[in-house]
């Protein structure tokens, strides 16, 4: 048979790309395919960033790769073309020489707590009038969340649950931690004092409680309730875990600087939670926020990794300022926000970390030297 | 931004002959070629349509042969290790009617049509569709060999 150049192959040179499917992926485009589903992938970034491929619910990183030999899309001549050509002749579209690569990537959601720091909403309603122009320009909203943010929309969501980020009316505001805490207290205060059960607790008599009592608006106190549970038929089921986390968190919230003894904390903690859940207060919650001073692991401090800068280079430099040397299992929950799985995240130690061994075991250290 | 990738079902695109369309997929095939077609042209359009060589199938074997001008290049099926899909860049046309002077999104590039008397928005935003998902290919990896005698050129 004939093989021609397409009739329109100078004016689509550069028109075709060939896209690399990792297995998950390939799938997912399968099963649509066969079911004749509608699938949309998205490609989202700005001007000079990296793109991400974006699914339903997963993200990945898109790198160019050049090929050594060239790659000819070839298919029949389209209807439209009116060249005589033979019957079995089949025409080239493009030459390609570049493959785009898909890995797995973590969701890049910290810009959203950046941009929205400093106008934390704190309960008071006192934002109307006040510098309105400024207020708007510097708004953000779910939508501009939506088609901005390297993330796929399933990930946004449950970045927005995780980063305690409201939506008031579309706007995005961030909870300041002090008024989290303490709609949380008001929360553990009125499941006992309506009797309800933290299993199902009706979201209508609790959020009609706070907004009664305490002013909390209905539509802040339902959000926050399905950041620690689930919500269905209007009833509340509480995450206790992630409550008691939280209430944790709070406390050990104020000794940045001061370290805390972990009884006093627990102590604390089980106070706060009440009787009810006092049996979840557990140090290990807490993981990734604190450091046990080195000489008497007895005194903790708040150190958070979500605080911590995402770029690798520059997260491992703080590490090693912070400390000389880690253990893996001291580390490894500061690295979790910023590995997709264990085997990145061994991969980021390897890369950014020099392993020694001795009595103790293994020790991690700083591949290069940092001042201070 | 987003630029969304459209997965298209089976569409009404015309069909590659049989000895390819068995290969991997029924409308597009890959061929892989060490090195690159150089075509000498003033233009890049001049090559449009042009014929490059003439492709031959052994079903029997499986083995491909590729003439250009007076080279014959040899070529077999492969695997692919990671199946590729096949990405055809399109423009979508919106047809929103405009009426006064709505202004567009500052995202968007904007082209305003006449059409029939009503103008019509053609933006510039930028789709792919995928077109085909290709897990195998048809590699030429052996040098070519010169042949005389046999060319491809039509008279």
């Amino acid at each position: 048979m004939d093989l021609c150049f397409s009739p329109s192959s100078s004016a689509e040179a550069g028109a075709y790309k060939l896209l690399e499917l990792p297995p998950d992926l390939c799938k997912l485009i399968e099963k649509a395919i066969d079911t004749s589903a509608p699938l949309r992938l998205k490609i989202k970034g700005k001007s000079g960033e990296d793109a991400v491929l974006c699914t339903a619910n997963k993200t990945f990183a898109v790198r160019s790769v050049t090929l050594s030999n060239s790659i000819l899309v070839v298919t029949p001549p389209s209807d439209a073309s009116c060249m005589n050509f033979t019957d079995d002749t089949v025409v080239i579209r493009d030459q390609v020489t570049e493959i785009l690569e898909l890995t797995p990537a973590v969701p890049k959601l910290h810009i959203l707590s950046a941009l929205l720091r400093g106008k934390e909403y704190d309960g008071n309603q006192d934002d109307d009038g006040v510098d309105a122009e400024t207020m708007d320009a510097t708004k953000i909203t779910y939508n501009d969340a939506l088609h901005t943010i390297q993330a796929s929309d399933m990930e946004l969501d449950d970045g927005l649950k995780n980063r305690h980020i409201l939506n008031i009316n579309g706007e995005l505001r961030l909870i300041a931690p002090a008024y989290l805490d303490h709609l949380l207290e008001l929360f553990l205060n009125g499941l006992v004092a309506l009797s309800l059960s933290h299993e199902s607790a009706s979201v209508e008599a609790l959020s009609s409680s706070l907004a009664d009592d305490h002013e909390v608006p209905r539509s802040i106190s339902t959000q926050v309730m399905s950041w620690f549970g689930e919500i269905e038929d209007g009833k509340w089921k509480m995450d206790v875990s992630a409550l008691t986390k939280e209430v944790g968190l709070g406390i050990l919230r104020h000794h940045v600087y001061q370290p805390i003894s972990q009884d006093e904390l627990t102590a604390k903690w089980k106070t706060s939670v009440g009787d009810a859940f006092a049996s979840k207060v557990n140090i290990e919650l807490l993981l990734g926020n604190y450091l046990a001073s080195i000489n008497d692991s007895e005194s903790l401090t708040y150190f958070p990794a979500s605080a911590l800068p995402v770029d690798p280079v520059r997260r491992f430099a703080d590490l090693f300022l912070t400390r000389s040397r880690w253990k893996v299992k001291d580390i490894a929950p500061f690295l979790a926000d910023i590995a997709v799985d264990s085997k990145e995240r061994d991969k980021l130690l390897l890369k950014f970390a020099r392993a020694t061994t001795d009595a103790d075991g293994v020790w991690y250290t700083a591949r290069t030297q940092y001042s201070g | 931004m987003i630029i969304p990738i459209n997965v298209a079902s089976s569409s009404s695109n015309p069909k590659l002959p049989p000895g390819l369309a068995k290969i991997s997929h029924d409308e597009v095939v890959l061929i892989e070629l060490q090195g690159a077609l150089e075509v000498e042209s003033d233009h890049p359009s001049e090559r449009d349509g042009k014929l490059v060589g003439k492709l031959k199938v052994d079903e029997a074997t499986n083995k491909f042969t590729l003439l250009v001008g007076h080279h014959l290049l040899e070529g077999k099926i492969s695997n692919i290790a990671k199946p590729l899909a096949v990405l055809l860049r399109s423009r979508t046309v919106s047809n929103v009617i405009l009426s006064g002077t709505e202004g567009a999104g500052q995202d968007d590039d904007v082209e305003i049509l006449v059409h029939n008397d009503q103008e019509v928005l053609l933006t510039n935003d930028v789709e792919w569709d995928m077109i085909a998902l290709v897990k195998r290919k048809i590699v030429f990896s052996k040098r070519p060999m010169p042949v005389v005698n046999l060319t491809a050129r039509t008279t």
